[in-house]
């Protein structure tokens, strides 16, 4: 055991001197506690006020169990997304499984370190959106000691087992890695089929609603605290731990915590059996198996063809991001899978209270929908989606060292900088159609209001680009062994969502100042706005090409 | 032509990594740069090619300032970096071809210097696949015919010998002669003292910043022990 706890240690440092490195405070302590501080408090604020205006909404109406629901359902949520992203990665993509293998380890050693890594990443993350969530509750309901122990162990015990069942279909994927004779193409395919696997699961999930007429879920709302009936009946540990969360009786907020932590036990031996069987054939045959692509093609005379420079480069740009299976899950499939998991979510959710898309669509639009205030929620819902779009934010530190190339060709810096951050303008505006082809579908919009948006929508979208490749060219991160750090154990990553933030503020403050515009008015009133920003951060892109270039060597 | 005048480098003040450099490496020459690690060979090629601003003086690369034109500066010149693992997603044809385009590389030149170039490295038939399957040499050799498919005047080359076998050693040894003995000019470092004194016309020694011995092989000797091998000469030079 203590080499596990040795081995998860090296492996959380790795990552964590990754991240520090990146915000360049290894040695400045100080410096270091300050800024974790500002972001968690920045965050930690933000959820608090979130959380508060919901839970306060739902006591007055005798409905607030369901807010412990929510949240436990939230981190089980978190959880399976946080590990469909990261589980691949830190499973099989980090160079140091190389080393690790020849090393007198025991296989379940390395196991357990890897799953403790992906466990305590989750709990990073669930501390904030679920801890903290969860003592409000308390505070506000005037909750006993029973409901905090209950709570601690909620915490620790939910996000077990989707970490585990995501591992172990990774695991069985990869599994088939040494059969492959293209190892590139593989991970490309394990990657994809994973994500096809856990969208198919949670869609044909999502349609076990529950059977109730009109009057029932009537009956439910209308009873206190009816409403948490209706999110019931979908995974055992949440119907266990929301009932010992909520009871007042010591002995069964026992038994139900009991009753959880015996199924995440056997969870648990179910996935060390399956990983000890399968884990290492993967990773063998990931690492070594089926050599890297190679082909005996002849030439085409076709690829002799010259062609523009920016064509060339941009194009450069995309196969970088596209051929590299960490860099396009973290950098190029969120643009495309968040709006359409979001619609899933909503969707199953909506499916699931008993009413119907065609249901919704129809209230919608009984309101008038060609507003000012529709038009700013339509782009705050965008600005949502594309902020987790990090290619722009990662455009320098991709080239890991390799980003000096950039500095000895005969092309001016500022146009490599343009030319870098077009996949990130594409990949926003593939995101922007889809958003507003949905709201499309549901509201009814008139083409011009659509265009507006698209309009307005897509000088953010270039602004994110030239905003964020400035923050990379001021913190590069060029030094790296795995992809994975740049693309996930990086602490730029926050600056699109800060970024994203401050324009849905933005949306917010100019629906309150501009109550009763015309939409058109207003979206060009906005448009304005940020064609300004998006001059001056550009102007000073190209004023300091040179400068923002120095920390490139 | 290379021309570095009166050049000064500081990663940290008050200490000089480059301390006034002077050095001229005239057209039709091969110049090795020797120096142990850390000596500053690689921050000087690295403020030749533009990568790392100059403190102090200025580097003219066929007259063009790299300071103060440095797109024209850039084009007189092909760089082979030290470390060749660079556009590992790339194919190697797409990698050539990518570096044809930012060099203008005119279309009916493409093809035939392509060839030429991989055919001489062996590495032609692989060009269809993705540079990360190649070995340490391939890869450099990629780099190298990335670097010289436009044809520039100067080459310079960091370490270029790494990870090559003897044939294309041999190889790239003849083309810099070659290239020479058609006026151009070529600056490389390297660690093989028998490499440099077999094909250079001159070398520069740095040591701790400055530039400690500039010349041909037989005016080091002259200079130096008479009689002395080239280990000897280098060590006493370096470690004076």
């Amino acid at each position: 055991m203590d080499k596990v706890i040795k081995l998860t240690k090296i492996f959380l440092k790795n990552s964590f001197s990754n991240m520090d490195a990146r915000m360049g405070i290894s040695t400045k302590s100080k410096n270091k506690i300050l800024i974790y501080g500002i972001l968690f408090l920045y965050f930690a604020g933000l959820i608090i006020f979130l959380g508060y205006n919901l839970l306060d909404g739902l006591i007055a109406i005798h409905q607030e169990t369901i807010f412990v629901g929510m949240i436990l359902f939230m981190i089980f949520g978190l959880a399976i997304i946080q590990t469909i992203f990261s589980s691949i990665n830190i499973l099989y993509f980090t160079k140091d499984s190389e080393y690790l293998l020849p090393l007198p380890l025991k296989p379940y050693q390395i196991i357990l370190a890897r799953t403790n890594v992906m466990l305590i990443a989750e709990y990073l993350i669930i501390f904030l959106l679920g801890f903290i969530p969860l003592v409000m509750y308390g505070i506000l309901t005037g909750a006993g000691i029973i409901y905090y122990l209950t709570m601690i162990f909620a915490v620790i015990l939910i996000p077990i087992l989707p970490v585990l069942f995501i591992s172990i279909i990774v695991m069985f994927i990869m599994s088939f890695a040494k059969l492959t004779k293209n190892r590139n193409r593989f991970q490309l395919f394990a990657t994809l089929l994973v994500l096809a696997i856990i969208i198919a699961l949670s869609i044909s999930t999502s349609g076990m609603q529950q059977d109730l007429t009109n009057e029932e879920m009537a009956q439910m709302v209308v009873k206190a605290n009816g409403m948490v009936e209706l999110i019931k009946g979908y995974i055992p540990t949440i119907d266990y731990l929301m009932e010992a969360l909520t009871t007042n009786s010591l002995f069964t907020a026992i038994v139900e915590v009991l009753k959880t932590l015996g199924i995440t036990i056997v969870g648990f031996i179910i996935y060390m059996l399956i990983a000890q069987k399968i884990y290492f054939k993967g990773l063998v045959g990931n690492l070594f198996g089926g050599g890297a692509s190679s082909s005996n093609k002849k030439i085409n005379q076709k690829e002799y063809r010259n062609s523009k420079l920016y064509k060339s480069y941009v194009g450069k740009e995309f196969k970088n991001l596209a051929r590299n299976p960490v860099f396009l899950m973290q950098c190029l499939i969120p643009a495309i899978l968040i709006p359409i998991v979001m619609v899933v979510v909503v969707y199953a959710g909506l499916n699931s209270e008993g009413m119907g898309l065609e249901q919704i669509t129809q209230m919608l639009q009984q309101m008038p929908t060609n507003t000012f205030l529709i038009a700013c929620a339509i782009l705050g819902i965008i600005q949502f989606f594309t902020m987790f779009i990090y290619i722009s934010i990662t455009a320098i530190s991709r080239d890991g060292e390799n980003a000096v190339f950039m500095k000895y060709i005969p092309v001016s810096l500022y146009k490599q900088y343009m030319y870098k951050i077009i996949p990130n303008i594409v990949m926003n505006i593939v995101t922007i159609i889809i958003t507003l082809g949905m709201a499309e579908y549901i509201l009814h919009l008139p083409i011009t209001t659509l265009i507006a948006l698209f309009v307005v929508a897509t000088i953010m979208g270039i602004l994110q680009s030239i905003a964020m490749i400035i923050v990379d060219l001021k913190r590069p991160k060029l030094n790296w062994d795995s992809e994975y750090a740049v693309a996930k154990q990086n602490l730029n990553l926050v600056f699109p969502v800060l970024l994203a933030m401050l324009n849905i503020a933005i949306m917010v403050g100019a629906v309150f100042l501009l109550k009763d515009i015309n939409v058109y008015l207003g979206m060009g009133l906005l448009g304005i706005l940020y064609i300004v920003a998006t001059v001056v951060t550009n102007k000073y892109l190209y004023n300091k090409q040179y400068e923002l270039a120095n920390k490139i060597i | 032509m290379i021309e570095i005048k009166n050049v000064s480098k500081s990663y940290v003040k008050g200490k000089k990594s480059v301390d006034d450099l002077n050095l001229e490496i005239k057209n039709g020459e091969i110049f090795g740069f020797l120096g142990p690690n850390g000596a500053g060979k690689t921050t000087t090629i690295r403020m030749i090619t533009g990568i790392l601003n100059i403190d102090e003086g200025d580097i003219l690369i066929d007259g063009k300032s790299i300071k103060k034109e440095p797109l024209e500066a850039k084009k007189n010149f092909g760089f082979v970096p030290d470390s060749p693992d660079m556009f590992l997603k790339l194919k190697g044809i797409e990698y050539l071809m990518f570096m044809a385009d930012v060099y203008d590389v005119p279309q009916n030149k493409r093809k035939e210097k392509i060839e030429e170039l991989t055919k001489k490295f062996g590495i032609y038939n692989e060009l269809n696949n993705q540079i990360q399957s190649y070995s340490h040499g391939m890869r450099q050799k990629i780099v190298i015919c990335g670097a010289l498919l436009s044809e520039p005047k100067n080459w310079i080359l960091d370490e270029p010998m790494t990870g090559l076998d003897p044939k294309s050693s041999y190889d790239l040894k003849e083309m810099m002669r070659e290239h020479a003995k058609s006026g151009k000019t070529v600056f490389f470092s390297t660690h093989i003292l028998e490499v440099a004194e077999k094909l250079c016309d001159r070398v520069g020694i740095i040591n701790k910043g400055k530039l400690v011995f500039v010349g041909t092989f037989e005016e080091m000797k002259q200079k130096f022990k008479e009689n002395a091998s080239l280990e000897d000469l280098f060590l006493e030079i370096t470690e004076k």
